[in-house]
């Protein structure tokens, strides 16, 4: 068969989704629910389309080929078996180097770094004035906003590292699991603030993604950041912490409902002096109950491995986790079948991940009207899967990405609580649907003139102050603002033993000296290119080929012709108008689904 | 200023907002839809103009650092190091006093203006955040009702042929604006709520937003929100665009700004009902350290309430608009190990309002701090009686028995 053919084919194939009486997917309607591995015989370009908008970010239209030519088998083994792909082109972060002397452990507040400067003379590694000197703790609460300062800029260097990787990575699946673990295990730099803390648990998620669930459980329960996340450096025997043993309970392992309130004091008193010497796990044995505890029905001096293994031996544990991982990569809801019987596989398997996956990619079920364009996808996915479905090598940072998926409800590195995203229909209100088409405008007419990177922006009222002071007003005129009744803005700029707003300002300033920028760069995308090299020349051709190419579904007859009297008024050839077009494309909300 | 006064606005309304300014058309129907629905509107209700903002304190407040029981010895037992100090205590009766960072509500109770009711939960409390806040904010706790109660006073009580009559402020909607009914109106930054793009742009993808022949029930979905969001995004960021207040709301943005943007809607005389603003991110749940930081977040509320409640009564709107706010449970009353408290169960709630409308002080049993429940306060007043309240003496629908599929008896707190 000649490429032109194939192509040919794979056109025909696609108009005909909408005629044909069967679905919208061409699948039989009961598949859905069936577990059973679809045949080599239907294997199609559309259903390896699907496998990697799950199984990954979405695809150009020459990866999806390579995918088809495959069997469903290979196709499956090659995306879940990853750790066999060469993937030494993803480079590791390149940290800027803020973190100086000093400033281990990073005090809880600007209250806290007070005190402890109050009490023993410096704080953060830096030492108060004299006694007498005005403003005297001024570099130490100078230094605490440097330290908040930069380690918000680092955690989003760190998500545009990660974001890059996603969209280059040769093994998509493993940053796809990746980010849901970092769902699941939910952790947030704003109130971890330690960038370091947060590329360490990345690293080990991404390490134990697809293994055995029982090592990514002691891995994320002796990870620094959940530990600080979730408050266990406080579970100490004479005051257990329940933090930590609730949302291992609920969340991560086996669902509400499942366990008393005993249970959860009893695991909480289980993992007291599991702690984190900055980076580093710690046990502390003084502070570890090795008492009896009664835990799901078993007596005993339980540590914290042992309720882990509890956890594990729970028929339930298998259906919470393997049903979450069957919604995230499948559909929003689990039947109850599925549920069990997925839930038991995995428990037979000793929890291991992999076949898991492999049996969710390769059933019916995964391939069924029930699953098939009827997710809508995070803010992350739309925005990667976007950039790979334009074959870009590089993740642009005009519009910076952060900005982009955080108005949007999705900020990485910062999930809005414990339970981490709760996805699926929640990603879209009115407001962010039509965000959700506005972001792609931004990036096919990117203007790096205008472009203010967030990474070296400075909130106005700070940015007022160090004019002022540029006029010759002393620190006190400098920062004043407020004239209201507001007790937080008075509060600010108090002006005693040290001034907070100053503070905030230097905070800045030396943040921003000291930290790399993200370097700025605008999509590197060539239309014209694309659809010449795809054969494309007429309108209805141009259409066909970028609808194909970014949306799971076709467009209704109506909106086919929408698109094409668009660019019927326009050139073919001109990038800017075909740009245009793309934008119409990405902003129907069909294409928020995947 | 005439275009951002409500009489301005509501003005242009009457004789199609913008039609000479070169506006879509669309927006002009939805302004003469909104102004057709003011001038027919709700005349068989009650009270027409009232409006209910509800907030939601999300992580679990501690309720006995907000509303502080300073002559109760057992609270200094309980809470040796971080208890408010008695002398600290901005005292509002001999029993009770606000959290020092609370100047704003200590005047606004000083003022009349603020009612605290004491000991709200509900029978078998849950101590998990998400179970929790589902049972708040469906009013019915412990099933695994599907719609907010806020949905279903809309869907009880408004016509659905108005539009937005619920606003949601913030990037998600919360489950207490579900409704089977109304589609709430649901955005964070009024100015980023609309379609960028050339006019050619924009009318072509206005014409993408149908649903599909081969369909299912997402995109079903998705055609509906952009339908809503097509109609309401101009009529929305031109009444919010341009609102300037010399009210100081303070620096907690996450609080304050979403007020700010209700008050410019209220402003601009949209019709919404009834609207719904989260201090989100779980951001009470102090399990740690809990002084400095619970302080902050108490000040930021206080100092957003109180300035929302002036800015109202600035633009002439005070007789119409009622408060209440919530968070989905206590804390424990002993302290914790690490300066913090866990989760709990019973916790005052606020309604507030202008001074002759709302009867203001204390309601409600203080629950005790000696006879508890597994260390957990004992509810003294559900909390569905406050939502009744709000439901039947603010908005004045006399059957919020239907609405919160119980019986609970209103307090008494609206004049």
């Amino acid at each position: 068969m000649t490429r032109r053919f194939s192509q040919w084919l794979l056109f025909v194939s696609w108009l005909c989704v909408p005629l044909a009486a069967v679905t919208l997917t061409g699948a039989p309607t009961d598949w859905a629910g069936d577990l059973s591995p679809i045949s080599p015989a239907d294997w199609t370009y559309e259903r390896a389309a699907h496998l990697i908008e799950r199984a990954g970010f979405g695809a150009t239209p020459e990866e999806i080929e390579r995918l088809a030519r495959l069997t469903p088998q290979q196709a499956v083994d090659q995306l879940v078996d990853y750790a066999a792909i060469d993937n030494s082109a993803s480079k590791p972060f390149q940290e800027s180097g803020v973190w100086d002397r000093g400033m281990d452990p990073f005090p809880p507040s600007r209250a806290d770094a007070v005190r402890q400067a109050r009490e023993r003379g410096e704080a953060l590694g830096v030492r108060a004035l004299p006694d007498g000197s005005p403003r005297r703790l001024q570099p130490v609460v100078d230094k605490f906003f440097y330290g908040l300062r930069a380690n918000s800029i680092e955690t989003q260097r760190l998500a545009v590292w990660w974001a890059n990787r996603m969209l280059t990575t040769n093994r998509p699946l493993e940053e796809k699991l990746t980010l849901f673990w970092h769902g699941h295990f939910a952790t947030g730099d704003a109130k971890v603030r330690d960038y370091r803390m947060m590329l360490r648990q990345n690293e080990m998620l991404r390490a134990n993604a697809s293994g055995g669930l029982r090592d990514l459980l002691v891995g994320i329960l002796k990870d620094p950041a959940m530990l600080v996340y979730l408050d266990n450096g406080e579970n100490v025997k004479s005051h257990p912490n329940e933090n930590f043993g609730r949302e291992l309970l609920e969340l991560f392992t086996m669902g509400v409902g499942n366990y008393t309130e005993r249970d959860v004091r009893e695991a909480a008193r289980s993992f007291t002096g599991w702690t984190n010497d900055v980076l580093a796990f710690k046990f502390d044995r003084d502070q570890h109950d090795f008492g009896d505890k009664v835990f799901l029905g078993k007596t005993a001096p339980l540590n914290g491995e042992d309720v882990i293994d509890i956890i594990l031996a729970q028929p339930v544990t298998a259906e919470y986790v393997s049903a979450k991982i069957y919604r995230n990569f499948v559909r929003d809801e689990a039947p109850a079948a599925i549920r069990t019987d997925l839930g038991r596989s995995f428990r037979a398997s000793g929890y291991q991940i992999k076949p898991l996956l492999k049996r969710i990619f390769l059933s019916r079920d995964f391939y069924s009207p029930a699953a098939v364009a009827t997710q809508i996808k995070s803010p992350v996915v739309l925005v990667v899967s976007t950039y790979r479905k334009m074959g870009l090598r590089e993740l642009p940072t005009i519009p910076d990405f952060g900005r982009l998926t955080s108005g949007l409800g999705q900020t990485l590195f910062d999930p809005p609580n414990v339970a981490g995203w709760a996805g699926g229909r929640t990603w879209i209100t009115p407001a962010t649907l039509l965000q959700r088409g506005n972001l792609f405008r931004d990036v096919l007419f990117a203007d790096a003139r205008t472009f203010r990177a967030p990474d070296r922006l400075m909130p106005a009222t700070y940015a007022r102050v160090g004019e002022n002071l540029a006029k010759g007003m002393n620190v006190t005129e400098a920062t004043k603002e407020g004239t209201g009744d507001a007790e937080s803005n008075a509060q600010l700029e108090r002006d005693e033993d040290y001034n907070t707003r100053y503070a905030s300002y230097r905070g800045y300033v030396a943040a921003f000296e000291r930290t790399k920028p993200i370097p700025r760069h605008v999509a590197e995308l060539n239309l014209s290119a694309m659809l010449t090299a795809a054969h494309a020349t007429t309108a209805e051709a141009i259409v066909d080929h970028l609808t194909r190419r970014f949306l799971s579904v076709p467009p209704t007859q109506k909106d086919r012709g929408v698109f094409i009297d668009f660019l019927r008024d326009r050139s073919t050839t001109s990038e800017s108008d075909l740009r245009e077009l793309l934008y119409l494309v990405l902003s129907a909300p069909a294409y928020q689904v995947n | 200023m005439d275009c951002c006064t409500r009489r301005g606005f509501l003005t242009r309304g009457l004789y199609g907002i913008g039609l000479g300014a070169g506006l879509p058309l669309f927006l002009s129907r939805t302004s003469a839809a909104l102004t057709a629905q003011a001038l027919q509107g709700t005349s068989i209700e009650k009270y027409p103009e009232r409006i209910l903002v509800v907030l939601e304190l999300s992580g679990g407040n501690d309720g006995l650092n907000t509303v502080v029981p300073h002559s109760d010895a057992a609270y200094y037992r309980a809470r040796p190091r971080i208890g408010i100090p008695a002398g600290d205590v901005l005292k509002v009766s001999d029993q009770f006093g606000f959290h020092p960072s609370m100047v704003g509500f200590e005047r606004l109770y000083k003022d009349g203006r603020m009612a605290v009711v004491h000991g709200c939960g509900y029978d078998h409390p849950s101590l998990s955040h998400f179970s929790s806040m589902s049972y708040w904010h469906t009013g019915v706790p412990n099933a695994g009702e599907p719609l907010g109660w806020l949905g279903r006073l809309a869907d009880d009580h408004l016509s659905p042929a108005t539009r937005n009559l619920i606003v949601n402020i913030g990037t998600s909607q919360s489950l207490a604006v579900r409704s089977g009914k109304h589609s709430p109106l649901v955005f964070d930054d009024p100015a980023r709520f609309r379609r960028d793009g050339t006019d050619e742009e924009k009318r072509a993808i206005g014409e993408l937003a149908g649903s599909t022949a081969a369909s299912n029930a997402t995109l079903d979905f998705l055609a509906a929100t952009a339908r809503n969001a097509a109609d309401s995004s101009d009529f929305v960021r031109q009444a919010s665009a341009g609102y300037r207040t010399p009210v100081d709301y303070g620096i907690g943005n996450a609080f304050g700004g979403g007020l700010q943007r209700v008050a410019a809607l209220i402003n601009a005389g949209m019709k919404t009902r009834l609207y719904y603003v989260a201090y989100q991110g779980n951001s009470f749940d102090t399990h740690v350290q809990q002084g400095d930081v619970h302080s902050r977040l108490l000040m930021y509320t206080a100092d957003a309430v109180r300035a929302f409640m002036d800015d109202i009564a600035r633009i002439g709107r005070a007789d119409d608009v009622a408060v209440l706010m919530f968070t989905e449970f206590g804390r424990r009353v002993e302290e914790n190990g690490s300066l913090g408290t866990d989760h709990g169960t019973a916790t005052p709630m606020f309604l507030f309002g202008k001074h002759d409308k709302i009867k203001g002080g204390f309601y409600g049993q203080p629950p005790s701090l000696t006879d508890l429940d597994d260390g957990n306060l004992k509810m003294t007043t559900d909390f569905r009686r406050v939502y009744a309240t709000a439901i039947k003496e603010w908005l004045g629908y006399d059957d919020p028995d239907v609405v919160l599929k119980g019986r609970f008896d209103p307090l008494q707190t609206f004049a």
